[in-house]
């Protein structure tokens, strides 16, 4: 029998399977891929397990997932400490600096993010309905996420952020001046994300364009160029509509409830 | 000989194609049956995830089903209007614009925004609420009116006009000297009519939509933020309901009084089930036309 690829992460499955082993997409429905491209992240059936490193996931719940983890030993993840649901007692917690200081205070960043080790039991969520996006990244990737989408990173994804280039970005884009950054590098890991609403992702091809309203984007590949581009469209007395413009190649994901920022 | 059915979408009341899906008309599910409640509320099926609406040379695509996007692929010549803060994507060759400010001040008076942005084809353009619920597609034929609640409009097609209505609903409560007028339905209602031709109005339900058709007279009473749209034929007044052993020391007759919206058919009416809370109450001392109960 032929072993069944997964069409979100590209993982081979073996025959019979019916979840992603990696991402946890089931593999028993099609893909759902609009006219205009977009693809809609596979929605996790509740209770679905997935891996990593030598780690289970398990989701729970549909409306506002939980992602329920059962860490080996020697596994971390890392997060936000406000996404943490509940943990075993012997789940040792710490922190993991990020540098930046100031200028993420100012950017509404966290200083610290929380570390959580294996083995043991720890389940997080975010407060909003929307979909879990389950990203496992080979080795050699980075992806950009905006602020205070990531749900957790495992260890082995190293993180830093960037600031997003330009003036009208800075003061008009809406995304902050910061996007978290996620790297693999000679190892693989696994990255996950709260998107509002429902999630889609796109590829663009090299040069490719779109205009994104910018509280709608989640995440993208740090191969996509993002700027923030005026409109000629009035929005009040004064203010125009700032645009993120995304250039390919690469993928964009977005996320259909948003926060809808200040556009001029 | 072939057969040929008639049907008509029970959703949107047009005819359309028995053998698709969903109706090409709304997006409503051809394949399901009726969620109708002992007491007639029908649920408003969600639009198919992926399902396709016509109108005109262009076509909407619905994807998602928590908080569901439009994804208009508008053809050349047709246009579509919105407010910026559903925008979430466009192609860089859609023209965006704005709408003349011309009914500028009904815009305003309606809770609409006094800029409304116009996409024209071709081109895509996608929208979305920032609520989890349903989008309800509404076809009007030339000439239909539509009532619908503010701040519920996504977008409609560029010949779909726009009105705004006083809803004549509200009431007036005094604390000591301090008097506040309530409009629990809000001041204003928007009309939208489709003019020239046919066209395409979109609306964003919070949570889920429930339809249903009241006989000539039929009344019903219903927490005046669920409306979501109405047939204009349908009346509305205030409705004003005080349950009995509520009084005492402590507690007056008003404070667990209840405000409702009673609706008077013949026409359909379509409800949300995410409603805003209520006001704090106080003694209401003047009011639109009521009706009351005591209990």
């Amino acid at each position: 029998m032929e072993r069944i690829a997964c069409e979100w992460c590209r993982v081979q499955n073996p025959p019979g399977s019916t979840t992603c082993q990696t991402c946890g997409a089931p593999l028993d429905e099609r893909n759902k891929v609009s006219d205009s491209g977009w693809r809609e992240a596979p929605r996790l059936r509740d209770m679905t397990e997935f891996r990593f490193s030598g780690s289970v996931c398990q989701v729970e719940g549909e409306l506002v997932p939980v992602a329920e983890l059962a860490l080996a030993p020697n596994d971390w993840v890392y997060f936000e400490h406000h996404v943490m649901l509940w943990k075993d007692e012997r789940v040792p917690l710490s922190q993991m600096q990020t540098g930046g200081g100031f200028r993420r205070m100012f950017a509404g960043m966290p200083f610290v993010l929380s570390v959580a080790s294996g083995p043991g039991r720890i389940a997080f969520s975010r407060d909003a309905p929307g979909e879990l996006v389950v990203l496992p990244m080979p080795p050699g990737v980075e992806i950009d996420v905006r602020e205070h989408a990531f749900l957790l990173a495992a260890g082995s994804v190293s993180y830093s952020f960037v600031r997003i280039k330009g003036l009208a970005n800075i003061l008009h884009g809406g995304n902050g001046m910061y996007l978290d950054r996620f790297i693999t590098q000679q190892y693989p890991g696994m990255l996950m994300l709260h998107g509002n609403g429902n999630v889609l992702e796109r590829t663009l091809r090299p040069g490719e364009k779109i205009l994104v309203e910018p509280g709608g984007l989640l995440y993208k590949d740090a191969s996509v160029q993002m700027q923030a581009v005026q409109q000629d469209l009035k929005v009040g007395l004064v203010r125009k509509l700032y645009l993120a413009e995304m250039t390919g190649p690469g993928r964009v994901g977005i996320q259909s409830m948003y926060v809808h920022h200040r556009t001029g | 000989m072939t057969e040929t059915h008639v049907y008509t979408c029970r959703y949107c009341r047009h005819a359309s194609d028995p053998t698709a899906r969903s109706c090409v008309r709304c997006g409503a599910p051809v394949d399901v049956r009726a969620a109708v409640s002992t007491s007639g509320w029908q649920r408003q099926e969600p639009i198919t995830d992926m399902a396709r609406i016509q109108f005109g040379q262009s076509y909407v695509q619905v994807e998602g089903v928590q908080v569901p996007v439009a994804d208009f692929a508008l053809a050349n010549g047709d246009r579509i209007y919105f407010s910026h803060h559903s925008l979430l994507w466009t192609d860089p060759s859609t023209r965006l614009t704005n709408m003349g400010l011309s009914g500028g001040w009904k815009r305003v008076m309606g809770g609409l925004p006094l800029f409304m942005v116009e996409a024209h084809g071709p081109g895509h353009v996608a929208l979305s609420d920032n609520h989890a619920g349903d989008l309800v597609c509404l076809p009007l034929d030339h000439g239909q009116q539509i009532w619908v609640r503010e701040h519920r409009f996504v977008a409609a097609t560029g010949n779909i006009s726009y009105d705004w209505t006083s809803t004549g609903v509200w009431y007036t409560t005094r604390s000591g000297d301090e008097t506040e007028t309530h409009y629990p339905l809000g001041r204003f209602g928007d009309v939208f009519t489709a003019r020239e031709a046919p066209g395409l109005l979109m609306l964003h339900g919070p949570g889920n939509t429930f339809v249903r058709d009241l006989a000539p007279n039929e009344p019903l009473l219903i927490q005046p933020s669920a409306l979501l749209y109405r047939d204009l034929s349908v009346g509305t007044h205030l409705h004003l309901e005080y349950p009995r052993g509520s009084g005492g020391f402590f507690l007056s007759s008003y404070s667990y009084r209840n405000v409702w919206l009673r609706l008077v058919g013949p026409g359909r009416v379509a409800v949300t089930s995410v409603t805003e809370h209520p006001e704090q109450s106080n003694r209401i001392v003047r009011s639109s036309y009521a009706t009351s109960w005591r209990w």
